[in-house]
């Protein structure tokens, strides 16, 4: 049975379809990036959650029946492209799986040249991607969004080579990095491609680093921005919708929007050369969708429900009072040992202070 | 006309701010070779240099990549010039234990924070990443420090920060050290929440931060 607040008229993929068209329905979607959380609503461990792609839909669809939220995210963990490159991940327990950075597959410049194509139908980790985008959409891709996901080709490589080490490269070995980037986009090229042909209505493209907490714009360009692009118009061409997500610190808006095209971006700071809020509104407000802005670790580990609801409320009035694309989240990931209930609470926010008069 | 110190000390400097590490290299040994101070060659010298990058990071001119490869080559001069400072010369330092909480091994973010605390002449013990409370604790007590400097990118790990103050509320020592936090997912909100001394949004905030945990300057 679909979740239904008083006043809903819509599914939520009507909501969340008509938001991104910059449209008014019933109210404004809420969409918390509720993921990893889900394993303890079945009751699972993390690690089966983020191996066994029947039990991760069957949790984000229990979820969605328990919370409400307009929109899956099939965001599993930042691991799962660089484990079908051969990068070895850890699954712990009862946290993110991540990369053994200890053992990383490119361990020298040399070893760019690894890198080979792999077909994403048919690995291990991206494959269970798909699937779950397919079993989303055969359970309620007419009522619910879907919101496939997949990392930047850059974000891909540094889980592969290690962070500090491929940022030293950009600048130490270009050329190798780029020959790396080329086979990896082609890779998530076709991973696009094939989560929209499972089913997902979207995919959410993560460039992690097209922000000044990382790169300047003019490396970010060069080693990422051509290689998004293809990836944007694979998605598009599949007949699928392009998001963006990245949760750094003034996210170079600009240049992702030149590069992607994308119709919503996700975030959890106010765009590059917003100093506010109030700032970003104004400047992108009409331009593209925000989907954000909730802090995900104070909403899902430190406010009590109410204080939720009211940070909820002030992001809404300013963002439906300026009439400016919109979708209530967390800038982030609603945290996976979070308060369920606060992602219960930023639903209850929309219901009851976004409804359109 | 020989080289003198200062212009060799401003060559060293430069070789930091413009990545260059063999040049770095080279020049150490220079000083060495001519006999000038080592201690102060890495004052001015080395630390200037990743001073003056650290503030071209902080107007967007320098970025992550050219940080760390300015640190690379700081790092390859102090290997060259530390064993020949003289130990009364290297004075008093403030002592800061950081790491990675367990369970998170996303260190960038830590090293960053431990580069620019060095440079502003903190003396930096590294447990490095995924570090069990107890570690942190123990150091600290171990090398007298000042301050436990506690990062993690992980909302799953997160808890990992107040169980440091715990054992420490536990141990009764709790006074002896500031207690600093950071990281993607770390605020205020949160520092605050579970104890802590302070939090830091970025690295050259941290260093700002640490100075005032010590009683010193902002």
């Amino acid at each position: 049975m679909a979740f239904k607040y008083e006043n809903d008229q819509l599914t939520s993929l009507e909501r969340v379809s008509l938001a991104l068209q910059f449209k008014k329905g019933d109210r404004v979607p809420a969409a918390p990036l509720f993921c990893g959380a889900s394993h303890r609503v079945l009751g699972i461990t993390y690690d089966k959650w983020s191996t066994d792609s029947e039990l991760a839909t069957k949790s984000l669809l229990a979820s969605q029946e328990l919370l409400g939220f307009d929109s899956f995210v099939t965001l599993v963990d930042l691991s799962v492209e660089a484990y079908d490159f051969g990068q070895e991940v850890i699954f712990p327990k009862n946290s993110t799986a991540y990369p053994n950075f200890n053992n990383q597959f490119i361990k020298n410049a040399g070893d760019y040249a690894k890198i080979k194509l792999v077909d994403p139908r048919k690995s291990k980790r991206m494959k269970s991607v798909i699937d779950i985008c397919a079993g989303l959409s055969k359970a309620k891709g007419k009522e619910v969004a879907i919101l496939g996901f997949l990392y930047g080709p850059l974000g891909v490589l540094s889980q592969i080579r290690g962070h500090k080490e491929l940022f030293k490269d950009l600048i130490r070995h270009p050329d190798e990095v780029l020959g790396a980037i080329e086979i990896i986009t082609q890779v998530l090229v076709e991973y696009a491609k094939a989560q929209i042909e499972a089913g997902a209505h979207s995919v959410c493209i993560d460039p992690l680093y097209s922000s000044p907490t990382v790169l300047s714009k003019s490396m970010w360009e060069r080693f990422e921005g051509p290689y998004l692009k293809r990836i944007a118009d694979a998605v598009r061409n599949a007949g699928g919708i392009v998001t963006v997500h990245n949760c750094g610190n003034g996210v170079y808006f600009e240049e992702v929007i030149k590069w992607a095209d994308p119709v919503a971006i996700s975030v959890a700071h106010p765009a590059y050369g917003c100093k506010t809020w109030e700032e970003h509104v104004e400047k992108w407000g009409s331009k593209v969708v925000t989907i954000g802005y909730s802090d995900p670790a104070n909403t899902g580990l430190i406010m009590a429900q109410e204080e939720v609801v009211e940070d909820c409320r002030k992001q809404i009035e300013l963002f439906v009072g300026n009439n400016a694309g919109y979708i209530l989240s967390t800038g982030c990931e609603f945290p996976p040992n979070g308060n369920l209930l606060s992602a219960a609470a930023m639903v209850r926010a929309a219901a009851t202070y976004g409804v359109y008069s | 006309m020989p080289e003198g110190k200062d212009e060799l000390f401003k060559k060293l400097s430069d070789s930091v701010v413009y990545m260059d590490e063999s040049l770095t290299v080279q020049l150490s040994n220079e000083v060495i070779d001519k006999g000038y101070d080592a201690y102060e060659a890495i004052e001015k010298g080395l630390s200037d240099g990743m001073e003056r990058a650290g503030k071209l990071f902080e107007e967007e001119e320098y970025f992550i990549p050219e940080l760390l490869m300015c640190s690379d080559a700081m790092y390859a001069g102090l290997d060259i010039l530390k064993p020949h400072i003289k130990t009364k010369e290297s004075g008093e330092k403030h002592r800061v234990v950081i790491g990675v909480v367990e369970g998170d091994t996303h260190d960038i973010g830590k090293n960053l924070v431990k580069i620019m605390l060095e440079t502003s002449g903190f003396d930096v013990i590294d447990l490095g990443r995924d570090i069990p409370p107890q570690k942190f604790v123990e150091t600290a007590k171990e090398v007298e420090a000042k301050i436990i400097a506690l990062s993690t990118l992980m909302t799953t790990t997160m808890e990992g920060m107040s169980e440091v103050i715990r054992i420490l509320n536990t141990l009764g020592i709790r006074e002896s050290f500031k207690v600093m936090v950071g990281g993607g997912p770390i605020s205020q909100s949160f520092a605050d929440k579970i104890g802590a001394d302070g939090y830091s949004i970025n690295a050259a905030e941290a260093v700002r931060l640490a100075r005032r945990l010590v009683g010193g300057a902002a």
